[in-house]
């Protein structure tokens, strides 16, 4: 439809026409149509070519946002990463029809301006869905950021190319399952949900973070293996570790002393095996990884009360050995005050 | 943001301290269900990653310091705990034992990392107690002198560094040290009462028992 248009007019009605398409577009899309933005864009790209250059928008924004778009004449070049990346972008976030969008013309600077760590975060979001297809690659990226609207030349703006992609994915996982456990505390907190032993809590919530995976679960060993290299290092790490001090919070641990060290040590460790074993698990919804998990898990727990049990029995025989002596001190008479 | 009621339904404050603060983390928007409720809770909501830093290593060294404070009592206990003195040295060990149970209660609830070195500072503190009690009554009043003067000088630069920040923001925080700084002058001056200087190499001991406690005070703040 869009195109019918192309030939005919001259450069304003053309944007204002883009702008129309871009918002039917934007609006299939809202009903949950990828890929009619995928089809849409072919069609149209040269369109959005020479849009890109007048671009000017540093309106990106965001799809909440319903601020009407000042009409070209009035915008200006922003920044350039965010012109050229949020250009097409900004255009779809339109609703009102045409004419509504010259009427107001007030600040181009709103509150929804979009920052573009929250621009590189929808492309990442966007781009997880092509991981099956290109793998944890800047390939993905960029076919994220085409179903974005943007140029693939964007995954210019990702230093560590596909690195970044893993650890968006790894934080987007983690953030799901500390607002599941939040969640679920809530419950217990107000009566709603009965609140389990540590170990059947500890084995849920790894088994809940670990089914995340389950969609990426044939490309995950590439992942794993970018995680590993030196300069994601660092923030893998920290990633794991605010996972494993998520769950042990949630779990009831208040520990101040080494405990707090060795349990989340602990579930670190447990964590990190069953994923090995995940990977490589061939058996119906991944029964093998949930029962390996468990048995970690018991083993941990069985560590646990058996380092209590040793303890007790400590103290108990120092008690015996401190009265033994007395006792003979006593039988000797060496505990006569003289 | 500082809301003072009480809330009665015993809800979440943690997921005011949520995690969310990993650095990389680009991706979702801390959903935060419940009320974030200030029911009486000593630090406020933090704004950003680097109060949190500073708030944690701030409770982080204070935690190590009762708890060394702890185990120099129990071990000057283990030696004079039968003679005359007694009575004193369990008196002052029972108020550090309340400095470090309210320590524990905050760490709990503010999820602060406790020092790793935790086990070093147990060892040490009972042997530095216990030592310096073999030297006598007087030897155990001294290193109570030179230990409650650093850790009274490191609340007092404390309470410095909250007013310098933002008092109104830190007024139950400020409240606690202050408190707990008035018991430790207290202590130092009940060491002092008791015969502190008339130990043999007292500036000497003093001055070495200082230069350990500034050390781990230094230590505690980073891991």
């Amino acid at each position: 439809m869009l195109c019918m248009y192309r030939n005919a007019s001259p450069l304003w009605l053309d944007m204002a026409a883009l702008i129309r398409g871009l918002r039917a577009g934007r609006a299939l899309r809202g009903l949950g149509g990828v890929a009619v933005q995928g089809t849409l864009s072919p069609q149209c790209s040269n369109v959005r070519r020479g849009f890109h250059r007048a671009a000017l928008l540093r309106l990106a924004s965001d799809s909440k946002s319903d601020t009407s778009v000042p009409p070209p004449s009035y915008r200006e070049v922003h920044t350039a990463g965010e012109s050229s990346s949020s250009s097409a972008q900004g255009e779809s976030s339109e609703d009102a029809q045409p004419n509504t969008s010259f009427q107001d013309q007030s600040g181009e600077h709103g509150e929804d301006y979009e920052t573009e760590e929250q621009l590189q975060a929808r492309i990442l979001t966007a781009a997880l869905e092509f991981v099956s297809q290109h793998g944890w690659t800047v390939e993905a990226i960029a076919a994220g950021a085409e179903t974005l609207g943007l140029s693939s030349a964007s995954t210019g703006m990702f230093n560590n190319g596909a690195g970044d992609l893993v650890l968006h994915f790894v934080a987007q996982c983690n953030a799901q399952l500390a607002e599941t456990l939040a969640e679920q505390n809530n419950q217990v907190q107000l009566g709603q949900a009965e609140s389990k032993k540590t170990g059947e809590f500890l084995k849920d919530a790894v088994e809940t973070r670990l089914r995340m995976l389950v969609p990426y679960i044939d490309t995950w060993p590439q992942a794993m293996s970018i995680l590993l290299l030196p300069h994601n290092i660092p923030d893998s790490l920290k990633h794991l570790s605010t996972m494993v001090d998520d769950i042990w919070y949630y779990a009831g641990d208040r520990s101040t002393d080494v405990n707090w060290y060795t349990r989340r040590a602990a579930l670190t460790g447990i964590y990190n095996t069953t994923e090995l074993v995940m990977v490589q698990d061939s058996s119906p919804d991944f029964e093998e990884t949930w029962a390996f998990l468990d048995n970690r898990i018991k083993d941990v727990v069985n560590m646990a009360n058996t380092a209590k049990q040793v303890q007790a029995t400590g103290e108990a025989v120092v008690q015996g050995l401190m009265g033994a002596a007395i006792t003979l001190k006593n039988l000797t008479g060496m505990n006569q005050r003289r | 943001m500082q809301r003072a009621a009480k809330c009665a339904l015993r809800l979440d404050i943690s997921r005011a301290f949520c995690p969310s603060n990993v650095r990389n983390c680009r991706a979702v928007n801390r959903v935060n269900g419940s009320v974030s409720c200030r029911r009486y809770s000593v630090l406020p909501p933090p704004r950003d990653e680097e109060e949190k830093a500073m708030l944690d290593s701030m409770l982080r060294v204070d935690h190590a310091g009762e708890y060394g404070a702890n185990r120099i009592y129990a071990g000057q206990m283990a030696v004079l705990g039968r003679t005359q003195t007694g009575p004193l040295i369990q008196h002052m060990w029972d108020q550090e034992k309340m400095h470090l149970e309210r320590f524990n209660e905050i760490l709990g609830e503010h999820r602060v990392r406790p020092t790793l070195l935790l086990p070093l500072w147990n060892i040490a503190g009972f042997a530095l107690g216990a030592c310096t009690a073999l030297l006598g009554k007087e030897g155990a009043m001294a290193c109570t002198v030179a230990v409650e003067e650093s850790i009274s000088e490191h609340y007092n630069s404390q309470i410095r560094t909250l007013m310098e920040a933002d008092p109104e923001r830190y007024t139950e925080l400020l409240q606690l040290i202050k408190e707990f700084r008035d018991d430790e002058i207290e202590h130092h001056d009940t060491g002092l009462e008791h015969d502190a200087e008339s130990v043999p190499g007292y500036l000497l001991l003093k001055t070495a028992i200082q230069a350990g406690c500034k050390a781990a005070i230094y230590i505690s703040q980073r891991i």
